[in-house]
């Protein structure tokens, strides 16, 4: 039971790793998505005993540890509010750029290196 | 009863005043009151844990063992100081300036009660909630100003910590898993029974979640970009404040709760601070650009710290405290400065730069030498010489912005002077960081206070 936990956490830090890479930002969101699934699975694994829900419980009845579970909830939360600030602000993003590529969004970052060169270019050119 | 207050002032207010409108100059008036009264609180604070030890409040009036435990000792409390303090300059700053967002003061509220939160708390979990409060305000307030360069910034901020994030969390969910515990205290006491192997990588992801935050080589890529795309008060609360989580991460998990690990990794430590100073301060002198040169040099600076907390010790961790703390005032200076103009200004700046390049009075020449007493006290001449070389590096990439910004014909010389209270605020921000290195006593004692406490708790 532990193992398969440990293999849907790492299947899904893997997959989710893999999106982060790609070049669309959707693609990107998506991966951190999963990488956060990822967390509340592991968060679920490390719970310390197995057995019935922590509520009325027999004498000698073994109970499930409640506390990944509050834990889990609470983590969900959590990042269902981060990553849905994260799509808000990609959305800005595609709305002010007109893309959804992370290239052409360095285009802009290029420009302004440019600029940086021919300030520098400047400088020499006053001192020397 | 006063470290309750401190949490829900700002966190109540920023609620209400996120639903109001920020660019009225009342609610950001009432916005910088209310940081003031949360800096009063914590100083109240500060005097009671100073004179009578760390103060622990249970929540909710559970048994003590079940409930959450906050936690106030010198440590915590002097970094949420410090962090409103930082927060507080910026939002005069700001609303002095003109505030251009509506959510602008509302977001430093919460931003305030998240890492006043999480510096009191004494549970890991809680950490990580109060943690995520902190970091999900500042990833609105990057977006602050709205340009396509803030936009852009912010994207890569919000992505590259939430990943930072989730990766505290897996640590979180192994440190449950192997100590059965999550109080900061309890779990301290039990890594010593723990497997070393499992000990030593949750420990590793704390380590890469903190350093994530505070832009340590190689986990930086994502800072100069942003810093340097950010407004200038929005890269001072980041640099400032923000960044403080990660130091104090280190500090509180890699000294209070994880010894033996840290000490196992000591030299990694030193090499990746050293790899970071250095990156950092070639950098800075190779660009141009007055945002990115700080950015640079963030990254630097932030390599001291690392150094001092691999040498480890009471001197090493008073070192890294005192460190982190200057460092962040430092930053808040010269990035509140950079977006101010007119006369004085560069009288400012220059304290600043001087008390980055660590030129006594200023308080980074108390920094540095501290930094010195850690690299004679690891017993090694190769540490003092790195130190050196920063520190000139620094002299450098500092005196080149200031050559850059203010000895010359300024291309855009129609731009008015900022307004004199502006003016006046960032001169007031240099008095008083004058002082601290001019005084610097109370200073020292607070780190070497903090530490005590911090290695109070260590087991063993």
């Amino acid at each position: 039971m532990i193992f398969a936990i440990a293999l849907a956490a790492a299947v899904l830090f893997g997959c989710g790793a893999y999106l982060l890479l790609k070049r669309d930002l959707v693609r990107v969101v998506a991966g951190i998505m999963l990488i956060s699934q990822s967390a509340t699975v592991t968060i679920m694994g490390s719970s310390l005993s197995r057995g019935s829900a922590a509520i009325d419980v027999q004498p000698g009845e073994a109970v499930s540890d409640p506390l990944p579970q509050a834990l889990a909830l609470t983590a969900l939360v959590i990042g269902l509010a981060t990553v849905a600030l994260l799509l808000a602000l990609v959305h800005r993003v595609v709305l002010v750029f007109r893309t959804a590529e992370r290239d052409e969004l360095a285009a802009g970052e290029a420009e302004h290196e440019a600029d940086l060169a021919a300030e520098r270019l400047a400088d020499q050119e006053e001192t020397g | 009863m006063t470290l309750s207050a401190a949490l829900i002032l700002p966190w109540a207010t920023g609620v209400l005043l996120v639903a109001l409108d920020g660019r009225r100059r009342a609610v950001g008036l009432l916005a910088v009151v209310m940081l003031l009264a949360t800096l009063v609180l914590l100083a109240v604070l500060m005097a009671g844990v100073l004179a009578d030890g760390s103060r622990d409040v249970v929540t909710g009036r559970w048994p003590e063992g079940v409930g959450i435990v906050l936690r106030a000792d010198t440590l915590g409390v002097a970094f949420a100081l410090l962090s409103v303090l930082v927060l507080l300059a910026a939002t005069a700053h700001e609303v002095i300036a003109g505030v251009r967002d509506r959510t602008f003061p509302g977001l430093v509220l919460l931003l305030a009660g998240g890492l006043t939160g999480l510096f009191l708390t004494g549970d890991m979990f809680n950490f990580y909630v109060f943690f995520e409060l902190a970091m999900t305000a500042s990833y609105a307030l990057s977006t602050y100003g709205g340009g396509r360069r803030q936009l852009r910034a912010a994207l890569i901020f919000t992505a590259v910590n939430l990943l930072g994030s989730f990766i505290f969390l897996l640590s979180v969910a192994g440190t449950y898993r192997t100590t059965g515990t999550l109080a900061m205290q309890d779990v301290a006491d039990r890594m010593v029974t723990v497997d070393p192997n499992a000990a030593l990588l949750v420990a590793t992801g704390f380590f890469i979640a903190f350093s994530v935050k505070l832009g340590l080589f190689p986990f930086h890529f994502w800072l100069p970009t942003v810093y340097a795309g950010s407004a200038p008060a929005v890269a001072a609360i980041l640099s400032g404040a923000v960044a403080n989580i990660g130091a104090y991460g280190l500090l509180r998990f890699g000294a209070g709760i994880f010894p033996v690990e840290l000490r196992l990794a000591a030299v990694t430590l030193i090499v990746l601070g050293a790899a970071s100073l250095l990156y950092g301060a070639v950098l800075a002198v190779a660009r141009g650009d007055v945002g990115e040169t700080l950015a640079y040099s963030a990254i630097g600076q932030v390599g001291y710290v690392l150094v001092a907390i691999g040498v480890g010790g009471p001197v090493g961790l008073a070192a890294a405290v005192l460190y982190s703390v200057v460092n962040s005032l430092n930053k808040t200076l010269l990035f509140l400065a950079t977006g101010v103009r007119g006369a004085l200004v560069a009288g400012a700046f220059a304290i600043g730069a001087l008390s980055v390049a660590g030129v006594p009075p200023a308080p980074g020449f108390v920094g540095k030498l501290e930094m010195f007493r850690a690299g004679i006290a690891a017993d090694s001449p190769a540490l003092v010489v790195l130190l050196v070389v920063g520190s000139a590096l620094s002299v450098v990439y500092m005196f080149q912005v200031y050559q850059h910004r203010f000895w010359r014909p300024d291309p855009d010389a129609a731009v008015a002077p900022s307004p004199l209270p502006l003016r006046a605020l960032t001169v007031t921000l240099a008095l008083l960081i004058l002082a601290t290195g001019l005084w610097p006593e109370p200073l020292l004692a607070l780190s070497n206070s903090a530490v005590d406490t911090l290695l109070a708790g260590r087991p063993g």
